[in-house]
């Protein structure tokens, strides 16, 4: 039965950057886990210290409980893609990986296997210096599926991928996490990191975030989100009317961006007011928070990246034309979230409540499927 | 290790910068190979005046001035190290085999193997440019007997001169050949073993040719010049003594050489313990 068992581990780059910080997790065979976390948070390194490419300044990460440089077979047991770019652009595709093959002691006919479900046999005999992004990481989840492993570490595997071949992926790492094969117990694990949060949202049961090299929250993805409240939106030419309608009947309704926000109630409670008061609606939308903004309340939606993007206010000032300068310390748009939780499975937080202070935000969504509010805000 | 070994060989030859390589190599010798015929007065290591087209001694300076194709076996030694770090194919590499020694130790004894074949390819091509001189010589031979013999005799005459000619200078050419082939097949690849070191040690491609063809051409001729008994340790100097000891009969060179067994094992010193530093220093970091 695969495992995965980091603890303690941490690594420091140099005397100034602390990469990864004590981090201690389980990654949970059967589902797909996400490793999420924004730029620089350290989800590379750690996928790398798995792998032995990086060596950890302390603590341990164990794969069926061995280093993974200690494992007999390391290409059958567990199946690794980091990023689309470890090719040599003149040597073929097939090439690439009958050499991993051989390397592994494994048959030509399992390389194509893997490029037919990879949809690249076609093209196997061509330079991988011609591929795009796409096929570049088709081809890398090829190598990864070689020696048919139990485990399948998959950094940013989406990236370049069309939709069609997204949807695909998805499909296939949940059945690939699902399959039992013998040698695997309850089943695969699969770990994917990603930064597209609506996408992860789809394919994965179960998070791990990390913040600062730090664990922010693990678990069920849907326990993480079932504690956090819901919301409803509904855009309506009546809108003061209805908000009165609302807070006469003690519901919190407040106006933000053109749209009746209401946070903690359901459709059930707000749509008979509606139909009460006779009010004409256009669009009305319930939403439990999203992984977007449940990320952003475990990160503090702080990048660790150096430098921080412009505040929207400052933008649209600008662009406005010769109004007043450029406030110097505006408000960041990202909601002034907690402090990232400390504790290994916290629960979420939830963002502060958009009052009528909030920052000024980019002019409404308009089209009826308006998905989650925009940064930061949830809806 | 058989199956890193023969991934290794796969890894070269599914990549065109080898044939292109081994291409550029024949291209080389037959240059500098009629070069050194041709050139008048062509010396070669401290061996002085002119030497006589079609004499024992121009086969050896031409021959032996193939040699230089040990500098493209130090380049390929490199690659077949840096060439993974350029392009990242360590990645998968040390994923699908995580002893990075053992990777280091497959590519050595690639290295050697692809360095033997170099100077393989290289001696048989000083053997087409022998027996392109041989032809030359004939030649002029021929029209130096029609210009002074007459018609009748002439041809007789010639026939038994240019046939005695012939065999005499195949047997000099071949003679000649198969004293510095050794030498330089073995210098060749031991050349791609003291280049992968260096590749192990450095990690990065321009830097390690630079340094490598950089040593080898300018300081080490300079430290011959100044401290011949240090001089002849390094790495040019000790594959020089390789072949020197195969024509120990033809003149003297200048600067003092190692025989040619101290010269082989100063090579593979330089190969092996460049790779191995390198393997515990530069190949332990982490790939990022």
């Amino acid at each position: 039965m695969p495992t995965i068992q980091a603890r303690g581990l941490t690594k420091r780059f140099g005397a100034d950057v602390l990469a990864v910080d004590h981090l201690d997790f389980d990654a949970i065979p059967g589902g797909v886990t996400g490793f999420l976390g924004p730029n620089g948070a350290g989800k590379t390194t750690t996928l790398r210290m798995v792998l032995g490419l990086v060596t950890p300044t302390s603590g341990t990460v164990l794969v069926d409980g061995l280093r993974y440089r200690d494992l007999p077979h390391p290409t059958n047991r567990v199946g690794a893609s980091l990023e689309a770019s470890g090719f040599h652009p003149a040597r073929t595709a097939r090439n690439h990986l009958k050499i991993i093959a051989t390397m592994a002691g494994l048959p030509f006919s399992r390389v194509e296997e893997c490029l037919d479900l990879v949809g690249l046999s076609e093209v196997g005999n061509r330079k991988v210096g011609g591929f795009s992004l796409g096929m570049r990481q088709r081809l890398e989840l090829a190598r990864s599926l070689l020696g048919k492993p139990d485990i399948l570490v998959l950094d940013e595997p989406a990236n370049g991928l069309d939709p069609q071949g997204i949807a695909w992926l998805r499909d296939f790492l949940r059945f690939y996490a699902s399959e039992k094969p013998p040698s695997a117990g309850d089943g695969r694990i699969v770990i994917v990191s990603s930064h597209l949060l609506s996408e992860a949202q789809l394919i994965v049961d179960d998070v791990i975030v990390l913040t600062a090299g730090r664990l922010a929250a693990q678990g069920k993805l849907s326990d993480l989100l079932g504690g956090t409240k819901r919301s409803v939106r509904v855009c309506t030419p009546d809108a003061d009317r209805l908000v009165q309608a609302l807070r006469a009947a003690n519901l919190p309704a407040v106006m933000q961006d053109g749209y009746v926000v209401c946070e903690g109630v359901t459709p059930e409670q707000v749509g008979p007011i509606m139909v009460e008061n006779r009010i004409e609606v256009h669009e009305m939308v319930s939403s439990t928070e999203s992984l977007e903004s449940l990320f952003f309340s475990l990160t503090g939606g702080e990048s660790v990246e150096p430098g921080q993007m412009a505040p929207l206010g400052d933008y649209r000032r600008f662009n406005d034309g010769p109004a007043a300068p450029p406030a110097a310390t505006s408000a960041p748009v990202a909601p002034p979230a907690p402090s990232p939780a400390a504790g290994p499975v916290a629960p979420p937080a939830p963002s502060p409540a958009a009052g009528p202070a909030a920052p000024p935000a980019p002019s409404p969504a308009a089209g009826p499927a308006a998905g989650p509010g925009p940064v930061g805000g949830q809806t | 290790m058989t199956r890193l070994l023969s991934a290794e060989v796969r890894k070269l030859w599914t990549i065109w910068s080898t044939y292109v390589i081994y291409l550029i190599v024949v291209l080389i010798d037959l240059m500098f190979g009629f070069i050194v015929a041709f050139a008048p007065g062509g010396r070669h290591r401290g061996t002085a005046g002119f030497v006589p087209h079609g004499s024992s001694q121009w086969f050896v300076n031409v021959f032996s001035v193939l040699d230089n194709s040990r500098l493209l076996a130090l380049v390929l030694g490199v690659l077949i190290i840096t060439g993974e770090y350029r392009h990242k194919t360590v990645t998968p590499t040390f994923l699908a085999e995580p002893r990075r020694g053992r990777v280091v130790t497959a590519k050595l004894g690639i290295s050697f193997g692809a360095g033997l074949l170099l100077g393989v390819l290289t001696m048989l091509t000083g053997l087409v440019i022998g027996f392109v001189l041989v032809a030359v010589g004939v030649h002029s031979c021929l029209s130096l007997a029609g210009v002074s013999q007459g018609m009748s005799q002439a041809t007789c005459a010639a026939q038994g001169a240019v046939h005695h000619y012939y065999v005499a200078n195949t047997h000099d050419m071949w003679h000649d050949w198969s004293r510095i082939a050794p030498g330089v097949i073995l210098g060749t690849g031991l050349f791609a073993v003291y280049g992968l070191g260096l590749g192990a040690l450095l990690k990065n491609q321009i830097v390690a040719i630079a340094v490598g063809l950089g040593f080898t051409l300018v300081v080490e001729s300079i430290i011959v010049a100044v401290w011949p008994t240090i001089g002849k340790y390094l790495p040019g100097e000790a594959a020089t003594a390789l072949e020197n000891a195969s024509r120990t009969s033809f003149g003297g060179t200048s600067t003092p050489l190692l025989s040619w067994w101290e010269g082989a094992i100063m090579l593979v010193i330089y190969g092996v313990v460049l790779a191995y530093v390198g393997t515990v220093t530069t190949l332990r970091s982490d790939i990022t």
